[in-house]
């Protein structure tokens, strides 16, 4: 791809514009380096000593260590899981044009329509009797069913970009439909796992409201977000550590996001088609 | 024979280990503040006892998790809660303590507030107390000496303070709850209407004999709010619990209504900060004018919990053991319901301390009475008010439409 | 019908019946189940406490539709707040996807930058925007003197809308982006190069080439947005908790206040089938327009 013209003037445009865009975060991040009067008393202020302590403390206090192996095991199963789900039944319905098909697709959808307060204490009963909570495995197979509806509309969407022909060449290959499926179709549709993988691992690492239902119970399956929402209170908000914790609880997720980035390879299907 | 002596041996030795590891008791709290001496004093138990407290402490959604823990047979031993409206709330799952002995050691006046038909439903954890908090240093800088009482007094000091560059109050209207805890206090004297008996007064409001527009001491209340928000700075709705805390810890505002447990962040503000209570404004009556002292705050047994008498047993334990009774005043720094229990090393502890021995009148938080649900609710009626929403008119229709609809829907 | 033909349409159905269940297994336990659970909520009399449920039918519904002030302001307020957000989210989503897909310097680091404020917690973002709102915003114009900095952003009313509706477009736009570069990356390379080389200008070739080529992307991006605009709570929540007053409450908020404040858990169900519903039309209308328009690769 050529560089467009005045591609310099659009990068520093770009750059000033992300800049100011995520003033924000470089807000919490001036202040988590800041102690709590100094916070309270100014909070667009420089800190005038770097106080990273807080680090110190929040790490400890969240029981970092523990809770970031937690946290990455219910990420992991979670996004694992959808990918799995909804690339299978998304690309299997979009191919299949019958009528059930679309019935099955839309009640597959259906669930992005549901605002999640309206059924959350019954979810709380479900997972109770199917003995999944106060366990982070548990929390992770919860996961499957929210996480599925978006991927497995965006599979379901993307499988267009898939030429036909190609089902057709794996089966007359011999291969079976599961190895056919993963060694010729699923490759094909890397941008959008790219893209389901990153929507769903970045919500499961940073989700709140369903850890607290399932996990409260439990002292020792905590998420890092729920022992950062410890800082929260509502009389007294221990500044400091809880600017510190959202720090350490984003690092690894914008970390992991940049380095996802690179591999969206662009012009996959034209190279499978041609060849 | 020697065989089975020893079999029995091993079983008795079992079982000595067995009971040895003491029971734990499932607690659900919140005031994450506090979270460092719910520990302290957990460690402390099981060293004393063996009995182990698993406590969970959480703040945001605390009712609402309360509530799926209840749905889904997740049933806490003991957890927290409000007093007054929420011991009906609660009535299906709470352990009536009225015949343990231990609720003898409690201050009466702690337990009105947990105590319906006779049944002691819960039991009081802190004595707290909410009024106008005042910077002393900045009144005398300002040269205030004499503390206001009416609303004439306290436009007069507002005015004093704003005329030397100081705000003089921080609203904190932002927040739904400071409307409620500052509206109802400009009421408090309304039991003198109704024989001296809240209870009288809220079941007027209950039955709808009685409604707000009728009442004509709801003028003073809105005279109060105004004045508050003409004299709290330049965006007085976008004043929230810390803009509070920090300007009266750092002298740049000269009053906030707020209770004893802002204490704790005004002071890691600014720890040489000096802070009393004022008496709060109910009219043109002086006398009348007082703070609001009261014991919400509540923790309760639950009837149907694995642990129920380990619980007990704590709550026994947390009334009369020498740890137990110094607690509150020493680590939690707040107010104790105990009987004889000290008053703690706190400015705003003392203060109210000081108001009580010279009979400031002290009401209790009456408004706790009105159903579930109707703080929030009315509270952001108030709110609304403030924001210039709604005129007085139309304000008291919404909070009667508003009280109805929950009272009819509570039926 | 021979009884090859038979076996292998069975082994067709099998194939179907073991891509697709796992999915809809999962779906139906973890959403589906307990929401008709909530469904049944909303004709009973129940504070979300107590024992005893009671059965009052259609109550709930014509309470709802019939004397809720509230509800109704939410409504109008959620359908305008819908309208603005999904149109300022799609159009910048789609440009910063199309700019960041040149080939510029540093553009991964610059699609992180725009990703962040999707990945913070919203409480956080709740209490930093408060400060930039209220103090910042102070700062700002003692030093700028500009007026707009001295308004009340978060306190006056009708400003309060727009401050919700601009953190709100903030905090999505870097997940809409992330599709949108998903549906870029399909866009075969020939096809924009051979209208590169046929001379059309950049901004037609855009919308005759590689915005067809992207409905999928678009299909998807404005389902979700619309259906997230419409169930909007979070960023509410946080920033001004609905307020002042009632302004900003939404219908997702006003269902919480009833089912977890007002304790009407049995009414607050009834408000979220009505939601789910009105929700649902929009979609589905919404879908089929889009889902023509979708093109075959």
């Amino acid at each position: 791809m050529r560089k467009p013209r005045g591609a310099p003037a659009i990068s520093l445009l770009m750059a000033v514009l992300a800049l100011a865009y995520i003033y924000p975060l470089i807000l919490v991040a001036i202040n988590s380096l800041k102690t709590f009067a100094q916070i309270m008393e100014n909070v667009m202020a420089f800190p005038s000593q770097l106080r990273w302590e807080n680090f110190a403390n929040a790490f400890t206090l969240m029981r970092y260590p523990n809770l970031f192996l937690n946290t990455l095991i219910v990420t992991c199963m979670g996004t694992a899981g959808v990918v799995l789900l909804a690339s299978l039944a998304g690309f299997k319905l979009s191919r299949t044009k019958t009528r059930i098909s679309w019935l099955i697709f839309l009640l597959c959808v259906a669930p992005m329509m549901i605002p999640f307060h309206s059924f959350m204490i019954a979810l709380v009963k479900v997972a109770k009797t199917l003995h999944l909570t106060n366990s982070i495995w548990g929390l992770g197979v919860v996961y499957w069913g929210l996480g599925v509806p978006l991927s497995l509309f965006m599979y379901h969407g993307f499988a267009k970009t898939v030429p036909t022909e190609l089902d057709d060449c794996a089966a007359i290959d011999g291969a079976r439909p599961l190895r056919a499926f993963f060694q010729v179709t699923f490759p094909l549709l890397q941008p959008v796992t790219v893209s389901v993988i990153v929507i769903n691992a970045m919500w499961m690492w940073n989700d709140f409201l369903l850890p607290l239902l399932i996990l409260s119970g439990s002292k020792k399956s905590q998420t890092l977000q729920l022992a950062a929402y410890n800082f929260f209170g509502l009389y007294k908000i221990e500044w400091q550590n809880a600017m510190a914790g959202v720090l350490l609880t984003v690092m690894p997720a914008i970390i992991f996001y940049l380095i996802l980035q690179r591999h969206i390879i662009k012009g996959m299907v034209a190279g499978a088609v041609k060849g | 024979m020697k065989r089975y002596l020893l079999v029995a041996a091993f079983v008795v030795l079992g079982a000595a280990l067995v009971a040895g590891q003491g029971k734990t008791i499932k607690v659900f709290f919140y005031s994450p503040e506090l979270t460092d001496q719910y520990n302290e004093m957990a460690k402390e138990y099981q060293a004393e006892t063996g009995n182990t407290l698993d406590i969970t402490v959480n703040q945001p959604d605390y009712r609402t998790l309360l509530a799926a823990k209840f749905n889904s047979g997740d049933i806490p031993d003991v957890f927290m809660s409000s007093a007054y409206s929420d011991n009906v709330n609660y009535q299906d799952y709470v352990y009536d303590l009225t015949n343990e002995d231990f609720v003898k050691q409690l201050e009466p006046t702690a337990l009105l507030g947990v105590t319906v038909n006779g049944h002691i439903t819960g039991y009081p954890f802190l004595v707290q107390s909410h009024s106008f908090i005042y910077n002393k240093q900045v009144f005398a800088d300002a040269g205030i000496t004499t503390l206001p009482r009416t609303v004439g007094e306290y436009d007069a000091v507002a005015r004093k303070l704003q005329a030397k560059g100081i705000q003089p109050f921080a609203t904190g209207y932002k927040e739904w709850w400071v409307l409620p805890q500052t509206a109802w206090q400009v009421l408090a004297p309304i039991k003198d209407s109704f024989g001296g008996d809240y209870a009288n007064f809220v079941d007027k409001l209950n039955s709808g004999a009685l409604k707000f527009k009728d009442i004509k001491e709801m003028s003073t209340v809105f005279d109060v709010l105004d004045l508050i928000k003409k004299y709290g700075g330049p965006k007085p709705m976008e004043s929230d619990f810390n803009d509070q805390c920090s300007l009266l810890a750092t002298g740049k505002a000269g009053m906030i209504h707020q209770g004893n447990w802002a204490e704790d962040s005004i002071l890691k503000t600014n720890p040489s900060a000096m802070i009393g209570f004022l008496p709060g404004p109910v009219g043109n009556s002086a006398a009348k004018a007082g703070i609001m002292f009261d014991s919400n705050q509540t923790i309760r047994i639950a009837k149907d919990g694995a642990n129920r008498q380990a619980a007990l047993d704590w709550l026994r334990w947390l009334t009369t053991s020498p740890y137990g009774k110094a607690w509150i005043p020493d680590k939690i720094k707040q107010m104790s319901p105990i009987i004889g229990a000290k008053a703690p090393a706190a400015q705003l502890a003392q203060a109210t301390a000081g108001m009580l021995k010279a009979k400031v009148p002290s009401y209790p938080w009456y408004y706790q009475r009105f159903p579930a649900g109707t703080e929030q609710a009315l509270g952001i009626i108030l709110q609304g008010y403030c924001a210039g929403q709604t005129t007085r008119e139309q304000t008291l229709d919404a909070l009667d439409a508003s009280y109805t609809k929950i009272m009819n829907a509570s039926k | 019908m021979t009884p090859g033909r038979r076996r292998a349409r069975r082994a067709r159905w099998l194939e179907f019946l073991w891509m697709t269940a796992p999915a809809v297994i999962v779906i139906l336990l973890f959403v589906e189940i307990p929401f008709v659970m909530s469904v049944t909520y909303s004709f009973t009399k129940w504070n979300g406490l107590n024992r005893a449920v009671r059965f009052i039918g259609l109550a709930n519904y014509k309470e709802l539709l019939t004397n809720d002030p509230s509800f109704v302001s939410a409504m109008i307020f959620t359908l305008l707040f819908a309208v603005l957000t999904v149109a300022a989210i799609n159009v910048f989503a789609l440009l910063l996807a199309v700019i960041l897909d040149m080939k510029i310097r540093g553009k991964n680091v610059l699609r992180a930058a725009f990703y962040i404020p999707n990945i913070i917690s919203l409480i956080v973002i709740g209490y930093v925007w408060r400060f930039i709102f209220s103090r910042g915003f102070d700062s700002l114009g003692s030093l700028t003197h500009l007026g707009i900095f001295q308004l009340s952003w978060l306190g006056d009313t009708h400003l309060t809308f727009v401050s919700v509706v601009l953190v709100s477009v903030w905090q999505s736009i870097g997940f809409y982006m992330v599709i949108y570069i998903a549906g870029l990356q399909t866009v075969p390379r020939e096809l924009v190069e051979a209208a590169v080389i046929d001379g059309t200008r950049p901004v037609s070739r855009f919308f005759r080439v590689t915005l067809p080529l992207i409905m999928p992307s678009v299909t998807v991006a404005v389902f979700y947005s619309v259906s997230n605009a419409l169930k909007t709570f979070d960023v509410i929540f946080s920033l001004t908790f609905g307020g002042p007053g009632t302004a900003t409450t939404s219908i997702a908020l006003d269902i919480y206040k009833t089912a977890f404040s007002d304790d009407r858990f049995g009414y607050g169900s009834a408000k979220s089938v009505i939601l789910f519903l009105l929700i649902l039309v929009v979609t589905v209308t919404q879908l089929n327009a889009f889902k023509r328009r979708e093109v075959q690769a």
